[in-house]
């Protein structure tokens, strides 16, 4: 049986796997009791990019089927820093799964710049490796630079983000619709949108410092994002009306 | 067999034609059935799942039996022996002329048993038969779905629509027949056969309510909510008690009830149709409302048959041609209405009377519609409230609910009024047949409602079979389309459900003012002192107490349906939880035992049949025998205004919950798995028993309540005389009394002795 490389985002993790990406993001949800409730974000790795990284002998020796004849579903290689470790060309598909375990599978699309709307404000979740709710006027490729580029106090080598949705408050902070907006304390919201739009110098604003470790799935934007100072690889997230034509187990699990 | 002195040719061969088309509306029925079991079954993993619904719908359907039956045995003596208290009515004796006492009491006796026999058991079938069609139905839908939209449409409606034409065939066969044998003696047996039916749709009510949110609770709670699992997991050990549940809630419960407010208006209108001839001599008073009810059955025939969709499509088409064939059978009827008018009445009130109805229940759908259809103000509004939490939700519900109940009420005291308006001068008695004949109009087009009604269910358990069977993308997209279509058709005919039931009452009311006043007279009583001439006079203290406490009942009773869903549910909770420790059923190696959750359903349900059942049928008897007939009237007035009132609350406000929640899981405010739906799952929970079970049993027990109050009307009046028989009716009372606590007792304790199953 095939093995798999999976570089989880949520917890962040290598984990070598005998179960394909469908199945691995089931068990990642849900687990093999399906006692645990939880999304899974996870990126399939191409071994052959990765192979000198990391001890293959003991991803042979452990994945291996069980007893019972069940393939291995996990065995963790790393669970510190492992974003960094992996190089974006090893990155295959990304792979979005639902607290019920359906798997959406999303592709490496060409980074296109028209979808960005000119002065329009953004909002980050930060994924991997920290996990703030950022507010933004920069554009993802912008963002993504400003962070890894290690120009600003702090950064980090490499960052995976999704653009979230933010209807009217994009443009007008202050007398925009929050009407349709599923994030908790709007209010704290529109003052982080108010000061990117006030303050010049200030691209980017704290909205929530830690993660709930979800992200609802119907108010993603853009798309995930994962780069370095050098590269961006982007993930394009289907609309709601392509999500019911072509997967409609997750459009109903969303 | 028909004896009808001064009937015409016409008003002969008018009430064998209304017969004809009453057997014609159950062949219609058989036709259907024959249509729909052609279809095949499916795959053997959809038969496999639809056997497991199938077998837990048969055992509830035997439990059920096996506890009604021996009820419907002793009712039936009771009522048998009811003559020999109070004697048979003048048109009894005008009807049987020549016949000794004993003869006629005998006649009588029997036949109000076997009028209740019949109205108990064609309330049973329409309950059961219907279900069974809808079991049978479902997997076939599922099927259909992976062929096409239309054919699923098709099959879904259709057994949908055998319920209903049952519940028009049955209805008008049993009041026909009724009729034709008795004549103006009519009345003293048509009280046993609606009470059969009202009797036996309370059992069907709460028992299908109990038994559908216990299970659908109980398996959202650890399947959804603790467990992660989606909608329908075949892991769920109580997946098929939930399926069945919509089976026996929606689909028997709901076609018994709108059976039972059918008869009960036909009941209603010919007893006081009676009481019109008997003034006017005009048989046209008692011909009309069985002319009314044929007209109807024909029209919702041909209105059933336009409904069918295209092979490809949507579902607003579905409820479009749904739509297309309840006005095009709204339109037939109003114009045959208007011709009977015409060439036969030779006057417009009776049949304004019946527009009236017709258009009373347009109004009630738009209202229901309005605040319960996630495409209105109302339920968005609701939903906001889910971004603040599950309380602005639950409060603004509430408000929404309360707002409901409000206009529904001022909807149909407007209709009342205008009753009053057509029959203006008229004495009283005209005024109330006018109300009754606006019930018939009302539920003219029960057999579009019927179908309407439980094309739900059948939709939803295709549904559940087409994810538990794991059918593909393009079938589960038929199958979710119409499900949404069953949904807002459910919603809908809840309305007309809870609205003919508030007529129904009235005119049952009206009838027990008539009735009291005519035994008041046999007793000889003064003129001055009938029911009729003095009213119920409210301002009396003795009066007052009757009407708070019949305000009470329907609170009381809704309590304890509540308490009786929330304790089953936390055993199906316990049990999914036990099972889902058992290895090998998450991993889906081992099947988990579904029966063992139907079953705990099915104890549940029945266990609270009993005392329910008799505190609505006790609690008439407690007032009436120690406060007497006028507090009893008082008593019903009570029961009828907050019974009306928190019914359309329940269900309106549950309903506003689920389509809240429903159209947040559309992909308002984040979708599954927000804030806004976390808060919203909580609304729903909370609005499941309220919309499914203490709601929709509020409609049947207001008619026990009458009906009873109806039978025992002349008993007490007989009774209440100073002397060695009062005593006997405060000893009544007390027995009466006594069972009522036992029966509080015994529900809120959920029995006095402990089943295997439930701790």
């Amino acid at each position: 049986m095939s093995k798999y490389i999976y570089l989880s985002a949520i917890p962040e993790a290598l984990i070598a796997s005998m179960l394909p990406p469908k199945e691995f993001g089931e068990y990642m949800a849900t687990g093999t009791q399906k006692r645990n409730v939880s999304q899974a974000i996870f990126f399939e790795i191409d071994m052959e990019e990765i192979r000198d990284l990391i001890d293959m002998d003991y991803v042979n020796s452990r994945c291996i089927r069980k007893e019972n004849g069940a393939p291995k579903s996990s065995v963790y290689l790393s669970v510190y820093r492992a974003l960094e470790m992996i190089p974006l060309r090893a990155l295959k598909s990304l792979y979005v799964t639902t607290e019920t375990g359906v798997v959406l599978e999303l592709q490496k699309t060409e980074y296109d710049k028209t979808r960005i709307v000119p002065g329009a404000l953004h909002l980050y979740q930060e994924v991997c490796p920290v996990s703030p709710l950022v507010a933004s006027s920069f554009s993802p490729e912008e963002f993504l630079s400003s962070i890894t580029s290690g120009v600003m106090h702090i950064g980090v080598p490499k960052l995976f983000f999704v653009d979230l949705k933010l209807g009217e408050l994009a443009i007008d902070p202050i007398s925009g619709s929050a009407e349709q907006l599923p994030y908790r304390n709007v209010g704290h919201l529109r003052d982080c949108l108010e000061i990117l739009k006030t303050e010049d110098k200030k691209h980017m604003k704290t909205v929530q410092r830690t993660f709930s470790g979800t992200v609802l799935y119907r108010t993603i934007n853009t798309g995930f994002y994962i780069g370095d100072k050098d590269n961006i690889i982007y993930y394009k997230y289907p609309t709601m009306a392509e999500i019911e034509d072509k997967n409609y187990d997750f459009f109903r699990a969303i | 067999m028909i004896s009808l002195p001064g009937a015409s040719t016409f008003e002969i061969i008018a009430i064998w034609i209304v017969l004809g088309i009453a057997f014609f509306g159950l062949a219609y029925a058989l036709l259907l059935r024959r249509q729909v079991l052609a279809h095949d079954k499916g795959t053997e993993r959809m038969q496999a799942v639809w056997g497991g619904i199938s077998e837990g719908a048969d055992t509830y359907l035997k439990r059920q039996l096996k506890t009604i039956v021996p009820l419907i045995g002793v009712f039936t003596i009771v009522l048998f022996l009811s003559v020999y208290i109070v004697p048979p009515s003048e048109e009894s004796k005008l009807r049987f002329a020549g016949r000794s006492d004993e003869a006629l009491k005998l006649l009588i006796g029997v036949g109000r048993a076997v009028a209740f026999i019949m109205g108990a058991c064609f309330s049973l079938m329409v309950g059961q038969f219907g279900m069974r069609m809808a079991v049978q139905a479902n997997v076939r839908v599922a099927s259909a779905s992976t062929r096409s939209f239309g054919e699923a449409l098709k099959i879904a409606y259709r057994a949908g629509t055998v319920t209903g034409m049952l519940t028009d065939g049955l209805g008008l066969l049993g009041g026909t027949i009724i009729f034709m044998i008795f004549g103006v003696a009519s009345p003293d047996t048509l009280l046993g056969f609606g009470f059969g039916g009202t009797l036996l749709a309370l059992f069907m009510r709460v028992g299908g309510g109990i038994y559908t949110k216990a299970a659908d609770v109980g398996a959202d709670l650890v399947g959804k909510v603790e467990a992660g699992l989606p909608e329908d997991d075949e892991r769920n050990a109580a997946v098929v008690a939930d399926l069945v549940g919509d089976n026996v809630g929606d689909c028997a419960g709901m076609a018994a009830d709108i059976f039972e407010s059918y008869e009960v208006t036909i009941v209603s209108s010919l007893i006081l149709g009676v009481v019109c001839f008997s003034i006017t001599h005009e048989l046209s008073w008692i011909i009309f409302p069985l002319l009314v009810r044929g007209i109807g059955v024909l029209s919702s025939i041909i209105g059933t048959y336009l409904v069918k969709g295209k092979k490809d499509s949507k579902e607003n088409n579905a409820l479009g041609s749904i739509n297309k064939g309840f006005y095009t059978s709204a339109a037939i009827s109003i114009v045959m209405f208007g011709m009977i008018a015409f060439f036969y009445l030779h006057e417009w009130r009776s049949f304004l009377s019946v527009v009236m109805g017709i258009v009373l229940a347009l109004v009630l759908d738009h209202i229901t519609k309005h605040f319960t259809d996630g495409h209105y103000e109302p339920v968005k509004e609701i939903a906001k409230n889910a971004k603040t939490g599950a309380a602005t939700l639950i409060l603004k519900g509430m408000a929404y609910g309360f707002e409901v109940a409000v206009w529904q009420t001022v909807v149909i005291a407007l209709t009342i009024l205008s009753t009053l308006i057509i029959y203006w001068g008229q004495p009283a008695v005209f005024v109330l047949y006018g109300v009754a004949m606006t019930g018939i109009g009302m539920l003219t087009l029960t057999g579009n409602n019927v179908a309407m009604d439980a094309f739900g269910p059948i939709a939803d358990n295709a549904n559940g079979i087409g994810e538990l069977a794991h059918l593909d993308k393009d079938a589960r997209k038929i199958m979710d389309s119409l499900d949404a279509t069953g949904n807002t058709t459910k919603a809908i005919t809840k309305g007309v459900a809870i609205g003919s039931a508030v007529i129904a009452a009235v005119s049952l009311f009206g009838s027990f003012l008539t009735d009291v006043s005519k035994v008041q007279l046999q007793m000889g009583f003064d003129k001055a002192d009938l029911l009729s001439s003095t009213g119920i006079r409210i301002s009396v203290p003795i009066i007052f107490v009757g009407f708070l406490i019949g305000g009470v009942i329907p609170w009381l009773f809704s309590s304890l349906t509540i308490n009786a869903v929330t304790r089953a549910a936390y055993q199906i909770v316990e049990e999914v939880r036990r099972q889902f420790r058992i290895p090998g059923i998450i991993e889906r190696t081992v099947k988990p035992d579904y029966q063992r959750a139907v079953d705990i359903c099915t104890i549940s349900a029945q266990r609270e049949l009993i005392p329910l059942a008799l505190i609505a049928v006790v609690s008439p008897l407690l007032i009436g025998s120690l406060l007497g007939v006028e507090a009893l009237g008082g008593f019903l007035a009570g029961v009828i205004l907050s019974g009306q009132l928190l019914a359309v609350f329940m269900a309106s406000s549950g309903g506003a919950w689920d389509n809240a929640k429903k159209t947040i899981e559309d992909g308002l405010y984040g979708g599954k798995g927000s804030d806004a739906h976390h808060a919203a799952v909580v609304g729903d929970t909370v609005g499941d028993p309220l919309k499914d079970t203490s709601g929709p049993a509020l409609n049947p027990m207001i008619k026990v309540i009458n009906l009873v109050s109806l039978l025992a009307a002349p008993v007490l009046i007989a009774y209440q005389k100073p002397g060695p028989l009062a005593t006997g009716m405060i000893i009544t009372g007390v027995i009466a009394g006594i069972i009522i606590v036992g029966s509080i007792l015994f529900s809120k304790r959920g029995g006095f002795k402990k089943h295997p199953f439930i701790e």
